[in-house]
């Protein structure tokens, strides 16, 4: 289970202050899909971050009783200066995985072939987002927080993506931040509306998106 | 109950070597590449810092002052402060700088400056190694008459250079001005490195103020011990420890700090 307990978020720059997420509540029960709802700039990116550990909240706290994914998106996680192959390596040894296994199942699913072995930073940003999900498909999570990233790569992709992430490790829990209302509603059991900072807890995704689309 | 939290202490400690490990190889690949001579790049610098100077001087004041050999003064001098001044270097910015990598919870920003840290070390360490045992060859450098006492200086001097860089690193975050002034201060503070005198040189006054730096301490110890009864050294071990103690703990304090508002892209 991963709890958000009353998690506040605000941005300093100067001596102007932002307050992006305020006193957010949620919890997420293994298995469940998430789907994170609103505007741009309403804080979902900043409240998968949160989740992820990548940034720390200014109140309140997240529980991870689950072992949780990086947020995958399209950046994050690479260094641009070194090759596919490499940030392979890294990845697998900051989690402790057989570097040989995350390699063939990069080289295999990304199928960005000889292109693994350039500097990340010649990619294009469909193929770092093929390599993106596959690293982070190389590692085993409970619990994955996709940022955006399902829209990514041609059909082809898109078509492989939805079957590893959605049909293979349909009991894994997911937390999804996105604008594709299609996906959303084939994919997710559960909806938070974030509006205003607040959020709004919604057992129902059909419910969460109708409200969503008289926002 | 003390074993399960013996085995959590001992799963955490193997993360973090598994950690440091990992950063320290994507740092090598990044700075120095697969080219040529590779991570060797590391020690060069140091190398050849100290091996230039130590020519200037070996032409300027010739071979032998106050019975210590020029060249095994400078060089004895200079890789020490290369590798403080590479560990400040390194150390500003640096969470900014691998902020990417914070998508990966379990990397830590401490790990960034102990991951540069060790890099350096190793790096002057073998430079060290390496242009001593050349200069021995010619007998331009003393064989190290206590080791014990040169590895301690060696070891309070390095930690006192990290106590310093976890401190620059979350200061250069939080204020630019410490960023800007960072390279005239490490300037600065050239006289009070113990670099080009030892402690015995000086009159008793100056000694006394110089000898509460931890840097003069930490450079007589290791001058004492490549050099035993020839020279006379001052030095309080104590002094470098507390203070490397306490700027790591102010330093550690700082950092959570920091991460707590740090924006990663």
């Amino acid at each position: 289970m991963i709890t958000c307990h009353n998690l506040s978020k605000s941005y300093t720059h100067g001596r102007s202050s932002k307050m992006v997420l305020n006193n957010v509540n949620f919890a997420v029960e293994k298995g469940e899909r998430v789907a994170l709802l609103g505007r741009n700039g309403a804080g979902k990116s900043t409240l998968i971050k949160l989740i992820g550990g990548v940034e720390m909240p200014t109140s309140g706290k997240v529980i991870r009783h689950m072992s949780v994914s990086w947020p995958l998106g399209f950046s994050g996680g690479f260094q641009g200066s070194l090759t596919g192959y490499d940030n392979a390596k890294f990845i697998a040894r900051i989690y402790n995985c057989d570097y040989y296994y995350v390699k063939s199942f990069v080289e295999d699913f990304s199928e960005i072939g000889a292109q693994l072995k350039m500097p990340v930073k010649t990619y294009s940003s469909g193929m770092r987002a093929r390599l993106a999900f596959a690293l982070s498909l190389a590692i085993e999570f409970d619990c994955y927080l996709i940022d955006e990233i399902i829209l990514v790569g041609d059909q082809n992709f898109h078509r492989k993506c939805s079957y590893e992430l959605f049909e293979k490790r349909s009991d894994r829990a997911m937390i999804i931040a996105s604008h594709s209302l299609d996906t959303i509603k084939q994919v997710c059991n559960r909806g938070v509306i974030i509006h205003k900072g607040a959020s709004e807890v919604y057992h129902d995704i059909d419910t969460a998106l109708e409200k969503y689309s008289n926002l | 109950m003390a074993k399960a939290s013996l085995q959590k202490l001992s799963n955490a400690w193997a993360v973090q070597v598994r950690i440091i490990h990992a950063l320290m190889i994507r740092e090598l690949i990044t700075r120095f590449g697969r080219q040529n001579i590779g991570f060797l790049w590391i020690m060069v610098e140091p190398l050849l810092f100290a091996g230039l100077v130590a020519i200037i001087f070996r032409l300027t004041k010739g071979s032998v002052e106050h019975g210590m050999s020029v060249v095994a003064f400078v060089v004895s001098g200079y890789i020490p402060i290369t590798l403080f001044r590479h560990c400040i270097a390194r150390s500003q910015a640096a969470f900014t700088a691998n902020s990417s990598l914070l998508y990966h919870r379990n990397i830590k920003i401490v790990d960034f400056l102990l991951a540069r840290f060790v890099i350096e070390f190793l790096g002057s360490l073998m430079a060290y190694l390496f242009i001593a045992s050349v200069l021995i060859l010619f007998d331009e450098f003393p064989v190290p008459s206590d080791i014990g006492l040169f590895i301690s200086g060696w070891l309070v001097y390095s930690f006192f250079s990290f106590s310093v860089a976890i401190l620059i690193a979350p200061l250069s975050e939080m204020s630019e001005v410490v960023e800007k002034f960072t390279p005239v201060v490490t300037y600065i503070m050239i006289p009070f490195s113990g670099l080009f005198y030892m402690a015995s040189w000086l009159s008793p006054g100056a000694r006394e103020f110089l000898l509460y730096s931890p840097f003069v301490n930490g450079m007589e110890m290791m001058r004492k011990g490549i050099w035993g009864d020839q020279i006379t050294a001052y030095y309080n071990v104590w002094n470098p420890l507390i203070c490397s103690v306490a700027a790591t703990a102010l330093g550690f304090a700082l950092c959570r700090r920091v991460r707590r508002t740090l924006a990663v892209e």
